[in-house]
Order: C-alpha cells, then structure tokens, then sequence
C-alpha cells in the first residue's frame, strides 16, 4: 500500500468540512459562554476533549470495515433498547428529563448513541430487500422501531424520537419504499398523533413550547420567551453581525441554552446574515458528500448507511436552525457539530468515521 | 452482490433536491430575519438589555395645623417573589412560604397570577414582615430560590387611630380604579388612598414615581445601573385640624356615648362630633365614632378583617358620620323654620303662639303633640327656640302649606341642606329636603303616595319627616346664623407645600354670601342664647364661663331609640367656631351631646371649666 493508495481512499472534502464545522462550533462555544465568568474555561476546554476524544472514536471507525457491523444489526438493535432502558432507571433527571446516565464524572446521553445504532440496525435489515419493501417489511420494521422511539419519547425527549423518525422514512425510502407506500405509514403516524394529543401523552411544557410557536406572542415571556429572544438575537445581528463575544443578547443571557440548543442565535447575533451562511454553506458541503459517498457506496449497506446519517444531519440542522429563527417548534435538539455536548458531538464524529470508512472501501 | 446504483442514484438526487429547499428556506428566513426586519430586531435587543424599573415615590406628609405630623413614612421590609426564578418550583416553594408569613397559599398564588405577569419583576407578596421573618427567610435562602425582601416606605401614623376618618386609609389599587381615567399611569400592586385625605389628595400626595434604567441579564440580574432619575415624593399637606382639638374631641364623644349608655340608652354606640371655624370653614375636629386603626391596612388588610370592619355589628367604623351619612336633624333645624318664617313673614316677632301640649290644626283627627305634654302656655318665637316649643313650628310649617308655596324648602336649600357642602372629602351625602317634585319621583309606583300632605310640611318644620342632613351641612349652616353673612365651604386642607417645603400654596376656598335681614338675625340669635341661658341646654351648660349659643335636637327616627343632637356656636356675641355633636341613639340632645360640646369648648378657648357629671334633658 502505498501513499497516493490511502490518500485516494481518504475523502478530504468530508474531512476539511467537519474541521472547519469543528473550528467553527468551538468559537461559538466559547463566545457563548464567555459570560458565566468562572465555568466559560471549563465550557471550552471540555468540548476540546469532547472532540479529541470523538476523532479517536471516527478514525477507528474509518479504519474498521463496516461491512462486519452487518453481522451484528440485531445486536445494535438490543444494544440501543437496553440502553434506553437503563436510562429509565438510573437515568439522572435533568431539566425535567431522564436522559443522561452518570458515567464516573460524566454524563452519556444514551438516546444519542441509540441514533446510530439503529441506523446501523435498518441499514442491514433493509440492505437484504433487494427487490422493494413489502407490507409485512413495513410492519416488522415499524413494530420494533417503535419500542426505542417511544422509550425516547418517553424521558421525555420529543427531539430525538423525531430525530429517529425522520432516519427511518429516509432509510425506508432509499430502500426503495414507494412513494405510495410512504404516504401510507405517513397518515397512520398522522393518526397516532392525534392521539397521542388527544391522549394528553405529551408533557405539559411540550404542549407550552408548541402552541408558542404556533402563538409566540400569545406568552412572550412564559414559554415563547426563548423563541422570541432567539428571533430578537438573530434578527438584530443584521447583515454582518454585531461582532465575536458582542452578542448582547447572548452576553446578557436572555437567550435561554445558548452554547446548546440555541447556539445558532448566537452565530446570527455575532456573524450576523454572513456568519450564518458560512455555517449553512458548510452544513450543505457536508450533507452534500454524505450524498455523494451514499451513490459511491459499493453495496447497499453502506449506502444506507450514509442515507441514515445524512438524514440524521439533515434533520437535526433544519429543525435546531429552524427553532432558533422561528420557523419550528422548540424541540431540543442539538446542531450536529456546533452545540456543546459530549454525546452529540462524538456520535456524530463516529458517523463521520462511518461515512469514511464506506468511501474508503468504494472499488473492494 | 449487485450494486443497486441506478436506483440509489435517483434518489440521492432527490436527497440533494430536499436538503437545497430545506437550506434556502432557511436562508430566506435568515435574509428576512436580519436584513429586511434588522431594524426591529436591534430594537428589540436594545430594550432588551435595559430595563426600567420604576421606584415608588414616597407618598407625602399631612400636618395640622400646627405642623404636628399626623402621618409620615417609615421604611418596611415587604417579601417579594421574581416569577422567573420560581417557576417551576411553585409547589414547592410557596406552601413553604405561605407557613413562614401565616398567609394562605391560594392567596399567595393568586397575587403572584394577578401581579406576576412580567416575570423579571418582583410581585410584594406581604408588606411589613417582622425582622424574625427576615432572618429566617434570609437563613434558609436556598429553600426560597425567587424569594427576595424590598424595602419600601410605608404609612406611619404617629396619633395611631386619631383622625382616621380624616385621613382616610391606603391600599393597594383595584382592578376597578385601574381601568379608570384617574389611575391610568398606575400599575398593579401600587399604593392609592383609598378614602379620606390619602384618597382626596392622592393625586398631590403621591410624588412622582422615579425610574431606574437598569444593565440586567435574562435571569433578572441586575449588571450595573444606566440611568437613576430619583422619585420625587409627594406634596405635604398642612390641615386645618389642631391635634389638641381632635384628641378631646374624640375623648368628648366617646365619653358622651358611654355616659348615654349609663343613662339608659343601650343601643347608644355610634356618633359624631365637628367643629368649624364660622367665618373660613376650617374644620378643626372631625371625629366619627367607631373609629378604626389605619395602620392595619398598611400590612394588607386580611379578608376577616375587612369583613369585621364592614358589619352591622361594629357598628361600621369605616363611614365617616360627619359626611358620609345624613340624619333627621330634629329641633336643631327649628331656627331655620324660623327664619324662614320671620322673613317669609309667616310670623312676627311680637306674635305669641300658645302651646296646650296638643296641636289639631290639620283637624281632630290627625293631632299632633308637643314634647311638653302639659303645654307652654303662651310663647313667642324666642321662646318658641329656646324651650323648643313644637308647637310654634307646627303653626309656621303649617302656614307655609296652606300658601302652597315651597318657601320653606327653599330657606333650607338657601342654608346648603340638600346639597353637597364641597368639603375635601370623598362621596360625601348630599342629605334631602323633601317637597313635592321629592315625594312624587320617591313613590313613582304608588300614586296614592305621591300626595304632598300637610303633615309632610309640618314634619319638616320641626327637623323631621323626610328631612335628612349630614352634621357638617348642620355645621355649616349654624356656621351662617353665627356670621350672619355666608355659607362658608368647610375644608380640612390649608396649604399644601413641595417635599423640600419651598414651594407653598394656600387653598383657597370660595364662600357664598347669604342675605338675611338682621332683625331676623337678631332674634333667631336670641333664641339660641336663651337655649343656653334658660332653655333646654341650661343644665348642661351651667357655670360655663363662655357664652354659648346654641340648639338642642332629639330626633325620632322609626324603630330606633332617639338621636340625640346639640349645635351651637360661641362666643354668642363675636362668633368664631361651631361645634355640632350627634349621637345615634343617645337620647336627649341636652344632656350628653351638649356636655361633649361644652368639654370641646373648653379646650378651643382654654379655659378652666368643671364639667357636670351628669345632666339629664327631656326635651325634643
């Protein structure tokens, strides 16, 4: 093997993007929480080890092949549901959710890990159904995919179910489902929806933060409150941005989980329209070699693979970028590579590591 | 393995498609955002980053007239609670709270509902807590995350319950007089007089509020203070009311109800006394029994409190009797249907009426009785006042029915009976003088009724029927005889100066000039001395080295033991104040109410005096 071999097997577009989004999201970081005096160091330093960490974990991942994890899609599947489980009992309640489990110092984030393993899980179910989806295909994936998505739901974390729905129809659909057949599944999620409303199954609080979307004036300083100071931040960064650690907004903390949820406020009120284009820019280059590694993928479980991840980025982006400028619900859900936190951040460094690993093994 | 890369293809296309639009509604979005809407926005945000906190301004100082402070400020400390620091915690906090200040958690949950609507501002949840509180509270801050002390400035009335009903109390403001014109720059939760002087004046006394632009963070933390224009506090009022003069005569009408009680008159437990300068109006006391304390609405009043002092059984110690009720005056309005009848030419001064005890003009079957029932003989109209023969105003009322005219309804308007005195209070009663245009409107539904008959005439000449009056419209009125020449606008503000006391404003108030012959005058005058000297107020006022003029009045009233009323004025010869006493149910007007008057008496032109201990009157 020599040099110019492994260099055509590393795709360096990917590469360059996820460093600029890191560089990036680190700055953003840092800005954010530059005002809590004491813990801002710590916000910084954390995430730097955050990400060391998570580039250990994605070049393993490269390395590995991928074509293995096909053997053990049920596993990833057990996996995910014994995790989520044991988030149920000795999950440590945080802002009203049971989502992280104490590891020594640190907290893990189970329904973050439990993204990937289930895409690894449909990626080998669906990569065997070479001839289209069939009904009983539709009702076996559906029926154990609900378990993890309801035990999600459950923490209650609306985010991430949502999050692992929008991954299955993306999966299902690059599987090959028809149209017809997504519409289908569409309307009877549509259905259960109603009664999950009807049933009053939704937290108090997530009917609050829905219907201040719908109604953010309605309440401006109840639960509209983050919505309209995220809008206020955004839209007073102006065409070019009040300046790095100018934010006012974010300095002042009026805008509620700013290096988390709501770092995107923070990037429009600093950078302003440009800043924010540069960000989206970059979100669109990487999603973009996400699509086109999925086409060069040599089989079908790598491409589903990548089709699962891309869409999980996808999803993520619109919907937390989307929050943050009022054109969502607030669900809570971080921005893939930008938001503070070690779960989220080395997930989605391990599905950098994956879609390498699928590039790099296109012509074996 | 077959590469499926047709297919796959076509679909990542349609993945690019998807993430393009999904990307550049967020970019419109974003355009719209911060170019098109940016001036908003940064708007928006500046107002954001401060915010303005209004101070209270400390409410201003009432004097009387002598500048002894009747009711100043003192700093106290009220437990507020920032609705965004608790949120969340509700349940747990407040039960918590609730036990430490002995309030009930609806209650507090209710203010903070009320109240709590910007969640960076904190709502008062009890004024004035004990410094044991304070401890306790500042303790065990962690169990009270959003709990914090303020200190504010809070009435203090150094004469305690003195002049109450002139000062009237404070509270928070209702929901009623927010949405009114008047208060249309309060908010929630803020100070206003409520009645008296605080409520008449608030728009003087209550300052201007001052503003504070403060640096905070989302979570309400103040960062640094912008802009601090200080709270101007409100102007200070001078009264007309001498604090000497206001002690005894509210010790004068307590002991006057409590001697009546003695006497026999159980129900006797309510009344009134005022006292007027005859020529300016001043009033100088003005007490009204029972009292209340206003400091206990200082703390917030509590709902049994408020009921307590609402209730038939306390006898309402809220109303001010002076002004805010009317009354049957009874033989303290006879030298009005004598001046009437003296100028009306109904009688003269020479004509001698003659008293059986028994009256039947109107005919035998409707008789009517003098108080003395073994008649006084002959008398003329001095006499006829000073032995407050009813007799006498029987034939003067009588002969006004038979003119058909209204003249005298219309001498009683002339001395401001029916009609507010314009005195500086809140709603005060406008009494009523009946006549006919009266008695049809007041039994529009029973056409029978409507009749104005010649007992209805006959009733108003001696100070009853339909007749009622406040005792400041007496007082006033006597006030009239007593100068001769005016109906004076009775006032309790004198002058009213800037915080700082550099600007000051005396009040001026209007007098109306009234025109009665002085013949008249003259002999109206006489009977209210011969009262004092020989009639029906000669026991009371027996060795009093001052002299007095003046009217006793016992008036009927349906189903109640009698008021009791004596108004007079002194000195006879140059007049300068009027003193009028009432007591609900207290008997003769010339025993205790005289008594009580002779007592102001003595304290207004300090002389020495041994009051009698107990001086019965039969009279009416």
């Amino acid at each position: 093997m020599d040099v110019i071999k492994i260099i055509r097997k590393v795709d360096f577009g990917l590469l360059v993007t996820v460093f600029l989004l890191l560089c990036f999201g680190v700055l953003m970081v840092y800005s954010a929480t530059l005002s809590e005096a004491k813990e801002g160091a710590s916000y910084l330093t954390r995430q730097l080890i955050w990400i060391l960490l998570g580039v250990v974990v994605l070049v393993v991942a490269a390395l590995f092949d991928y074509n293995w994890l096909k053997h053990y899609s049920f596993v990833f599947y057990l996996l995910s549901v014994i995790l989520l489980l044991v988030v149920v009992f000795v999950g440590r309640w945080v802002l009203g959710a049971q989502r992280w489990i104490p590891i020594g110092p640190f907290q893990f984030q189970p329904s973050e890990f439990s993204k990937i393993f289930l895409i690894l899980f449909l990626a080998s179910y669906l990569s065997d159904k070479e001839g289209g989806l069939k009904n009983k295909d539709f009702i076996y994936i559906f029926t154990l995919m609900a378990l993890p998505i309801l035990l999600v739901f459950a923490q209650p974390d609306l985010g991430t179910s949502l999050v692992l729905i929008a991954i299955l129809f993306g999966m299902i659909f690059a599987a090959g489902a028809t149209p017809k057949q997504i519409l289908t599944v569409f309307l009877i999620g549509l259905t259960l929806c109603f009664f999950v409303f009807h049933f009053k199954l939704l937290e108090e609080y997530q009917i609050r933060r829905f219907l201040a979307f719908l109604y953010p004036d309605l309440d401006p300083l109840g639960a509209g409150y983050s919505l309209t100071q995220a809008k206020i931040a955004v839209g007073s960064g102006g065409f070019l941005g009040k300046g790095l650690f100018r934010g006012t907004q974010t300095n002042l903390q009026f805008i509620p989980f700013h290096h988390t949820d709501f770092i995107f406020a923070v990037v429009g009120e600093e950078l302003g329209f440009l800043g924010a284009l540069i960000l989206i820019g970059l979100f669109f280059a990487l999603i973009m070699r996400g699509v086109r590694i999925a086409t060069l993928s040599k089989n079908m479980f790598g491409s589903l693979i990548v089709v699962g991840i891309v869409f999980m980025w996808l999803f993520q982006i619109f919907v937390n970028i989307g929050m943050n400028i009022g054109l969502m619900p607030i669900t809570g859900i971080p921005l893939p590579f930008i938001s503070y936190g070690g779960s989220s951040m080395i997930v989605h460094l391990i599905a950098v590591g994956l879609l390498l690993s699928v590039y790099a093994r296109r012509f074996i | 393995m077959t590469r499926p890369i047709e297919k796959i293809q076509l679909r990542a296309a349609i993945f690019g498609l998807i993430t393009f639009v999904a990307f550049m509604i967020i970019l419109s979005r974003l355009w719209f955002l911060q170019v098109l809407a940016y001036g908003k926005y940064i708007e928006l945000a500046n107002n954001n980053r401060i915010r303005v906190i209004s101070t209270s301004a400390p409410r201003g100082l009432i004097y009387d007239r002598n500048r002894n402070v009747l009711v100043r400020n003192r700093p106290s400390i009220s437990v507020t609670i920032t609705p965004l620091s608790l949120r969340g915690k509700e349940n747990e906090v407040l039960p918590k709270l609730a036990k430490v200040l002995g309030e009930e958690v609806k209650v507090i949950k209710e203010n903070l509902k009320k109240k709590g609507t910007d969640p960076l501002r904190p709502v008062v949840i009890k004024r004035d807590v004990s410094k044991e509180i304070v401890a306790y509270l500042k303790e065990h801050q962690a169990d009270f995350p959003g709990v914090d002390i303020e200190i504010e400035a809070v009435r203090d009335y150094p004469y305690t319950n003195l002049a109450a009903h002139i000062l009237g109390y404070i509270g928070e403001i209702s929901d009623k007089e927010l949405s009114s014109e008047e208060f249309s720059d309060y908010s929630l939760g803020e100070i206003v007089g409520k009645t008296g002087i605080e409520s008449e004046y608030n728009y003087l006394l209550r300052g201007a509020k001052g503003e504070k632009k403060i640096e905070v963070n989302a979570v309400g933390h103040p960062l640094r203070v912008l802009e601090d224009k200080e709270a101007i506090p409100g102007y200070n009022l001078k009264l007309t009311i001498n604090v000497k003069t206001q002690i005894i005569a509210e010790e004068a009408l307590w002991e006057a109800i409590e001697t009546a009680r003695r006497q026999g008159y159980k129900n006797a437990a309510a009344g009134c006394a005022v006292v007027l300068d005859v020529n300016n109006g001043e009033i100088y006391a003005l007490a009204s029994y029972p009292t209340y304390d206003p400091g206990t609405f200082v703390r917030g009043i509590s709902t049994s409190e408020w009921k307590k002092l609402n209730e038939k059984s306390s006898n309402f110690p809220l109303i001010n009797r002076v002004v805010n009720a009317s009354y049957a005056p009874g033989s303290t309005f006879k030298p009005f249907t004598a001046i009437a009848g003296l100028s009306e030419k109904k009688v003269s001064s020479t004509f001698k009426f003659f008293c059986t005890g028994k009256w039947t003009e109107m005919g035998e079957k409707w008789p009517k009785r003098c108080w003395e029932r073994s008649g006084h003989g002959q008398v003329n109209i001095v006499e006829g006042i000073s032995h407050s023969c009813d007799v006498v105003f029987y034939e003067i009322g009588y002969k006004f029915y038979k003119d058909k005219s209204e003249k005298l309804q219309e001498w009683a308007h002339y001395f401001g009976f029916g009609s507010p005195t314009g005195i500086d209070l809140p709603s005060e009663k406008e009494g009523r003088v009946p006549d006919k245009a009266w008695k049809k409107s007041f039994f529009r539904r029973d056409s029978k009724s409507q009749i104005w008959l010649p007992g209805d005439n006959v009733n108003l000449a001696i100070g009853q029927g339909d007749l009622l009056v406040t005792p400041l419209q007496l007082a006033v009125a006597y006030s009239a005889i007593a100068n001769g020449n005016s109906i004076p606008t009775p006032h309790l503000v004198k002058s009213v100066s800037s915080y700082n006391e550099q600007v000051e404003r005396k009040l001026n108030t209007p007098k109306k000039s009234i025109n009665i012959s002085s013949s008249v005058l003259k002999l109206v005058r006489e009977g209210l001395r011969k009262v004092v000297t020989e009639g029906t107020a000669r026991n009371a006022f027996s060795g009093f080295s001052l002299a007095v003029s003046g009217k006793t009045g016992t008036a009927e009233v349906k189903g109640k033991d009698d008021f009791a009323w004596f108004a007079c004025y002194a000195p006879s010869d140059s007049p300068r104040y009027v003193v009028v006493v009432m007591i609900e149910q207290g008997g003769h007007g010339g025993s205790c109410p005289a008594i009580a008057a002779r007592k102001i008496l003595t304290q207004m032109f300090g002389i020495s005096d041994r009051v009698p201990e107990i001086v019965t009157d039969v009279s009416r």
